[in-house]
């Protein structure tokens, strides 16, 4: 075997290795993420974020590394920026800052609201730990998941974080939510085995058209194993000022803000890269004859 | 050295210098007229290229340096105000998060190549000593590089990696907070964290590198058909038969690796610089928080294949120091190697099948333990009821233990396989791989 062969073999067995991985993988709910994405690129979505930013998040959540001035970056002028987004502040240059005390966010939240700078880049990890989407599609389905439970003391529970201490502070605009969970179990009728139960469950979490889970549950009874699987889903019983579509939008323009809150160099930093890379190409063609030039001798 | 060479300048101030410090000398020596063998292939590109990422690093440190706060109470907000009120901070750090993974890319590349070619062997052993030093240095300095950001991956990933001291016994827990230099992570491990990452370390690893380098230019390069060179010398100048100079030859060459290099290195901080959150976690943009213990705690990607094998050992007598040990020998274990391997032949080119699937197992091992080693152990699932009896029903926990032997059997069992490998006959001039036709190697038989 030579040696290329023998790298392509074992990178083939590599990869049978972590595919079988996948296939293995059990437990834990699986969430699908329902919602529209905004680009990053356009300026009147990125505007309407940073109202509901300031309007909604920052009464309670500072982004105390973020300056105001800054957002002259979403085609904003430093007078618009005064008179319709600064609210704790009238210096410009100032941060993002929240006007409640740690003291009192303790006492009335239980938790010191966290500081979104970084959430949208960050939010996996602090939901759901080894899910597989990315942060900022996590962060909005976040945000549209919230359900009434009247079990919870804020009188709100979230599907994709389940009992945190954040009450649903966007009410207004969605509605009241509340969950729906459909149990599927073999019953020897219309579902005799697991396998179909499974298989009926998982038709109806790909069928639903809002933000829903799918999980698998094992329960023993009687010394016999019981299976069952069960799908949520959101559905809305009170309308807000928005339908559910509008307030979609509304969620992924408020991600699209806080992403870029997260990272507000992204877009420049994505111009020089393109930049640099055709700087390379014509450095590498370059090296290549260098090398070319140099080695014509060498046998 | 500076009167017994004649100075290759002409301009008078370089003269000058030559007469006082051996310039021309040390040009020579360690270029015009370091003949390396003229066989390298792609594998030999990693050797400058880790060099180049140490200066990278040390540039880019020395920049982050100026803004960052070594304080448990402003250092994440530190490094918030470089990626965004500093200059093009957030170059500046990407370029240093970036390079600390990339550089572990390099040196694992270059570690392989050692592996592949007998690098290793006479008379090479010192030189691979001191890469294995470098190796060790490099571990630790990302090690404490990582706490800096002050991440709840960089808090947590120091309290497990701390905490693996306390389980030596009898003097593990005193040791493990006079490491920390508090009874948890803290300030105090947070500054002293910050001057061996920034000083203690980076001075041991240049001085490292440069031993690493006389010791090359001493013995001279290996090559892929892992024969010496130095065994056919042109009879009138000495120099090897095969050898062509380091400069211009492998100056200009490994410029284009260089090219090829930042043209992957670029698209990663331009493009995607959390690579996915392996190279910056997402956990890591969450504020250190003593109280909260994330759900899953792995270290960063390089370290992850002896963290598996640290969890794959069960712990004995009330113990995890056995684990502790398996880690540790597993890295250690590296330093052996030049006299495990028995083999007649160096390279794999010559080596026989038995050696190849050993080898090849080896790496196998190594990546499915690095990819065990960033998942939790529930990532296959469990085995079921009839499993009971074992200690762990966790099926890559049993995955790791599989893959830890076969680890440790590629070294415990080389003096032995190496031995009854049936190798290939050596050729006696080195060639170009496939190109090679048996016809050159006649005499390689005898």
């Amino acid at each position: 075997m030579t040696l290329k062969k023998f790298f392509f073999a074992l990178l083939a067995a590599v990869s049978v290795a972590s595919m079988a991985t996948t296939a293995l993988a059990a437990g834990g709910p699986e969430v699908k993420f329902v919602g529209t994405t905004a680009s990053r690129t356009d300026a009147e979505s990125l505007q309407r974020g940073a109202r509901l930013f300031v309007n909604h998040c920052l009464s309670c959540h500072s982004a105390q590394y973020m300056r105001y001035n800054k957002l002259v970056d979403l085609g904003l002028t430093e007078d618009q920026i005064k008179l319709n987004l600064m609210f704790t502040t009238d210096k410009i240059g100032e941060t993002m800052k929240v006007a409640m005390t740690a003291k009192d966010a303790k006492e009335w939240f239980g938790a010191i609201p966290p500081d979104l700078s970084v959430m949208a880049r960050s939010y996996t990890a602090a939901a759901i730990e080894g899910s597989s989407g990315s942060p900022p599609d996590v962060l909005a389905a976040y945000l549209r998941g919230f359900y009434q439970d009247d079990s919870r003391e804020t009188g709100w529970n979230n599907m994709v974080s389940p009992n945190i201490a954040m009450p649903h502070v966007l009410t207004e605009l969605s509605g009241v939510n509340k969950l729906v969970e459909t149990v599927f179990k073999a019953d020897g009728k219309e579902l005799k085995t697991d396998h179909e139960a499974e298989a009926k469950a998982k038709a109806v979490f790909i069928a639903a058209q809002t933000m829903s889970s799918f999980e698998h549950h094992v329960d023993k009874k009687e010394g016999k194993v019981v299976n069952s699987y069960i799908v949520k889903t959101l559905n809305n019983v009170t309308p807000g000022l928005m339908t559910p579509q509008q307030f979609d939008i509304a969620m992924a323009d408020l991600v699209n803000f806080m992403s870029y809150v997260a990272e507000p160099h992204k877009a420049k930093r994505i111009q020089i890269g393109i930049i640099m890379m055709f700087l390379l190409a014509f450095m590498l063609a370059a090296a290549i004859w260098l090398k070319k030039e140099f080695w014509k001798d060498i046998h | 050295m500076a009167s017994t060479t004649p100075s290759m300048f002409t301009n008078p101030v370089l003269k000058w210098v030559d007469a006082r410090f051996p310039m021309t000398g040390m040009i020579k020596e360690h270029l015009t007229e370091y003949y390396a063998p003229k066989n390298f292939n792609f594998w030999y590109y990693f050797g400058s290229l880790a060099l180049m990422v140490l200066v990278l690093q040390i540039v880019t440190g020395i920049f982050l340096t100026m803004n960052y706060k070594p304080d448990a109470a402003y250092a994440f907000g530190s490094v918030e105000y470089i990626m965004r009120d500093v200059d093009y901070g957030w170059l500046i750090r990407y370029m240093h998060s970036t390079g600390a993974s990339m550089f572990f890319v390099v040196v694992y590349l270059h570690m392989c190549r050692g592996l592949l070619y007998g690098s290793y062997r006479k008379p090479r052993e010192l030189l691979w000593i001191f890469g294995m030093l470098i190796y060790l240095c490099l571990m630790a300095e990302a090690f404490f590089g990582y706490l800096l950001p002050w991440g709840q991956m960089s808090f947590w990933g120091a309290q497990v990696i701390v905490n693996i001291f306390s389980a030596i016994p009898f003097i593990g827990p005193e040791l493990a907070v006079w490491i920390r230099g508090d009874y948890s992570i803290g300030d105090a491990t947070l500054n002293r964290f910050f001057a061996f990452h920034v000083v203690a370390l980076p001075l041991v690893l240049i001085g490292l590198v440069a031993a690493h380098i006389l010791a090359l230019h001493e013995v001279g390069s290996n090559n892929p058909d892992g024969i010496e060179i130095k065994k056919n010398k042109d009879p009138k100048t000495g120099i090897p038969l095969d050898g062509i100079a380091f400069h211009p030859y492998y100056t200009v060459k490994d410029i284009v690796g260089v090219v090829v290099f930042l043209m992957i290195f670029t698209a990663i901080i331009f493009f995607m610089p959390e690579m996915g959150g392996y190279f910056l976690e997402y956990n890591n943009f969450v504020p250190a928080d003593p109280l909260k213990t994330p759900a899953h705690i792995a270290p960063v990607w390089y370290f992850t294949p002896y963290y598996s094998i640290l969890r794959a050992v069960p712990p004995m007598f009330g113990s995890q120091f056995p684990g502790v040990i398996a880690m540790g020998l597993s890295t250690m274990i590296f330093f052996a190697l030049p006299w495990l391997d028995r083999g007649a032949v160096k390279s794999i080119r010559y080596r026989g099948n038995l050696y190849k699937s050993f080898f090849a197992m080896f790496i196998f091992c190594f990546i499915v333990l690095g990819y065990l080693g960033v998942k939790p152990t529930s990532v296959w699932g469990q085995f079921g009821d009839w499993a009971s009896f074992m200690d762990t029903k966790e099926i890559a926990t049993w995955g790791a233990r599989l893959l830890t032997i076969g680890y440790f059997a590629f070294f415990f069992l080389m003096p032995w396989y190496t031995k009854a490998d049936k190798t290939k006959p050596e050729p006696s001039r080195v060639t170009f791989g496939e190109k090679a036709s048996p016809a050159i190697s006649p005499m390689a038989a005898e």
